[in-house]
Parts: structure tokens; sequence; C-alpha cells
């Protein structure tokens, strides 16, 4: 993992209640998760039946459990350490766990493209880092006096007819009829696994330009 | 730490299954009292494997049973609020990692145009957009319009109240540069298409394709630039007769 910040990140942590509240409950949130990963995990790998359960700072309950909760309960307070093994259970668990692998398949899908697009977006950062200290105009607005401002108004402008006219262009020379200027906003992504919003153009040429290995955004 | 990452599949073979029991199980039960620990919280676990006959449980039997008494004293619906089992477990990091993913894609998609609004500033053609990267380039125009229109208020409301030493001074240069100033900026505005044409362009181009250091302003870029500082200008000089 790449440290960005040299005061957050590994650090060794002594083994006593954490003083800081916030703190407090923000090591509780990861940890929390973490520890359910792990034992998720276990579930997997070993093929084990667990349950764990968790009190927040707060005084809420959090439990995990395999293949539930409550039965691995059940069965400590029954002290019966014996399962049911007949051939429906059998079968039953087999689909759960034919439905668990997809699904493991499906996160380390998304963490994967998740991954990739965090890289892009770095590059970006640097490539509109190095475009500051060349070019006024790409300072942020903020920084830009009115004199800038006024003149990067009328070029944004100037930019905007094109664009206008650039837009009527390729509706002319194309046979679809798609509403020009739909919709406010910058276009959603279709998802694997959830839909929102309408589909970005994986044809978008500009993404060749910038070349991280794989083609357009997916 | 493992040398090379393991797959997310039971492990078929007898002796690696248990190796990796034992060692994740002593991991797992170390996570718990961590975390009981350094939070202060009370927790426990129970593990049931085929290699023992009675469960692994972490504090201890008697821990478990008081933890488990507190947790079996909630009201049902509090039980099964935050409870999950690896299906659901799953379900709710994949729904959290795909809103990761569009909120990174979003904002990936939003640097992206606007490395493409700077270039097309700079003259780089339209032409190989599509009909989505042209509406998103308009939708970024836009904003960046509203951003600049606001701070060109705040900016002219701030020198609005900026005292008599700044309205003398610009009386000095106003009544000269006025007329001359109107017109030309109004020639300026309607004729900039046609002007784009000439040789002008070129020279906009020109300036902007220098690149310049961005000199610093203090505060007095407020009034008008009857200075010096405007060596990165868009537009070229004819525009702005007063400058020298």
């Amino acid at each position: 993992m790449m440290q960005k910040n040299p005061i957050q990140g590994r650090q060794k942590l002594a083994m006593k209640k954490i003083a800081k509240k916030n703190n407090l409950q923000v090591t509780f949130s990861k940890r929390r998760a973490g520890l359910f990963k792990k034992a998720s995990e276990l579930c997997t790998l070993c093929g084990v039946d667990v349950a764990i359960i968790v009190f927040s700072p707060a005084g809420k309950v959090f439990s995990f459990g395999h293949p539930q909760v409550e039965s691995t309960i059940d069965r400590f307070f029954s002290r019966n350490p014996c399962l049911h093994s007949s051939n429906t259970h059998k079968l039953v668990e087999a689909h759960r766990n034919a439905n668990i692998q997809e699904l493991n398949a499906q996160l380390a899908q998304l963490l994967d493209m998740l991954e990739v697009e965090k890289r892009k977006g770095e590059a970006f950062e640097e490539i509109r880092e190095a475009g500051r200290r060349k070019c006024w105009w790409q300072a942020p607005i903020d920084e830009l006096g009115l004199n800038e401002l006024q003149q990067l108004r009328i070029a944004l402008e100037e930019l905007k007819r094109n664009v206008t006219k650039q837009g009527n262009q390729v509706l002319v020379d194309s046979s679809h009829c798609w509403p020009f200027l739909a919709a406010n906003g910058i276009g959603g992504g279709v998802f694997p696994f959830g839909n929102e919003g309408y589909e970005m153009d994986p044809a978008s040429s500009i993404t060749q330009m910038y070349k991280f290995g794989h083609q357009g955004l997916f | 730490m493992t040398r090379k990452k393991v797959k997310l599949a039971y492990i078929t073979n007898d002796s690696a299954r248990k190796a990796t029991y034992k060692k994740r199980k002593k991991g797992l039960m170390k996570k718990v009292s961590e975390l009981s620990t350094l939070c202060g919280i009370e927790a426990c676990a129970i593990i049931y494997s085929p290699y023992e006959s009675q469960p692994e449980v972490w504090p201890s039997p008697v821990g478990v049973q008081r933890v488990l008494s507190e947790f079996k004293k909630l009201p049902e619906m509090e039980q099964s609020k935050k409870m999950v089992n690896q299906e659901s477990f799953l379900r709710q990091r994949i729904a959290k990692a795909n809103e990761q993913l569009k909120k990174q894609c979003k904002d990936n998609r939003e640097k992206e145009m606007t490395q493409v609004l700077f270039q097309n500033l700079t003259g780089k053609g339209l032409h190989n957009l599509n009909m989505m990267d042209l509406n998103d380039l308009g939708w970024l125009i836009e904003q960046n319009l509203k951003d600049i229109n606001k701070r060109v208020d705040t900016l002219t409301k701030a020198s609005h109240s900026q005292g008599s030493a700044a309205a003398s001074s610009a009386t000095m240069v106003t009544p000269e540069a006025k007329p001359k100033r109107g017109e030309k900026v109004q020639a300026g505005r309607s004729g900039i298409e046609a002007n784009m044409d000439t040789m002008q362009r070129q020279q906009w181009i020109m300036d902007l394709m220098n690149p310049q250091d961005h000199v610093g302003f203090g505060g007095n870029e407020m009034m008008l630039p009857f200075g010096d500082n405007n060596h990165n200008a868009l537009w070229s000089n004819a525009f702005f007769p007063w400058e020298k």
C-alpha cells in the first residue's frame, strides 16, 4: 500500500484502549470489517462453521456467522458439536458454496476495476499538476485575477459555441437521432452489477489518448 | 506474510487445508482479541472445525457464554439488524465497491474532460469527439463559466469597496480608454469569429503555446489592467489597446 500521508498508514499500535474517541470509532469500523473478512475467508478456504459477535463502542451489536449466526450459536448452547449431515443438507450447502464463489469472483473483479480507475485518477492528477505550472488558465479559478477570468470566460464562451456547432454537425452527419444536450451531467457508466444512467460510450476516442493498458473505460 | 496470493476457494488438499486452518484460526482469534482491547468492547468467537470435537472459542467458554447471553437479551430486531452471513456480507461489500467504482469513474471522466477542454482552448480540433464527449464537454464548460461568473462577481464587489485610491487611478485611465474600449470590446466580441480566421488567431495560439510562468498576483488584479501583468493574454493585445 502506498503511503501518501506520513502520519497515517501502518503504525505500531500500543495494545491498549485507544484514547481518542474518533480514532477509536474509526478503528472499530475498519477492524470489524477486516475481522469479518478474515472469518469469511476461513470459512471458504477450510470449510468451517463460525460465529462472531461484536459489540460496538456505541453499544450496537454486529455479528457474522457461517452458515448462520443463529444456528452456530444454538449449536454452542446445545453443546452438541455434531451436525446433521443429510443429503438435503449437503445439497443446500453445495448450492450455498457455489453462490459464495460467484459473489467472491464478482467482488474481486470489482476491486480490480476500482484499482485501475484509481490509478487512472492519479495519472490525471499528475497531468493536471504539470499543466497548472505551465498554463495560467489551468490554475484553479480561485487563483485567477479578474482580468484573467474575463479572458478565460470569453475563450470558454467561444469554445461553447464551437462545441454546439460541432454537435449539430455530428447530428447532421450521422444517421442516429440522439437528443443533443440531453439531461445535464457527465455521462454515467454501465456497471456490471447494477445500472444507473445511460451508457458511457466505450468508443469515446479521447480515452485512447490516455493509454492505461486497457481499451476505453471497461 | 504469504508469498503467493491464495485463491479464495476450498482447499482440497487435506494437509494444506489443516495447516491453513491452524494458522488462520490463530490469526482470527488474535484479531478479535485486538479489537476488543483497542476499542474496549465485548466480543466472542466460536469456530467449529472437523479437527476438534469441541469448538475453538475466544475469549473462553465462560466468556463466550457471557457475551452470548448479553446478545440474547437484546430484542430480536436488534440482534438481526447487523447480522450477516457470507452471502449478505459479500453483497454488502459488492455494493460498496460498486459505489466507489461509479464515483471514481465519474471523477475520472470529469478529469479527462478537463484535459480535453484545456487542449481545445489552445485550438485542438473538436473533430475526434463523439456526441457523448461533446455533451460532457459542453456541460463542463457550463460549470466552469458558472464558477467564473461567481468569482468575477465576488471580485468586482470587493473592488467596488476598495476606496478612493482605486477610483482616482481608474478615472485617470478610463476617460481615454472608455470609448475605445467600448467599441473595441464590442467589435472584439462580435468579431471574434471573424478575427479568429485572421492572423490574430495565430498570434493568440502563439501566446498560448508559449508556456510562461504564471505571474503571481497581489491584491491589485481587481483593477483594470493598465499595468503590465498580462504576458500570457489569451487574446492578442489588439483587443486591449490600453495596455502597453
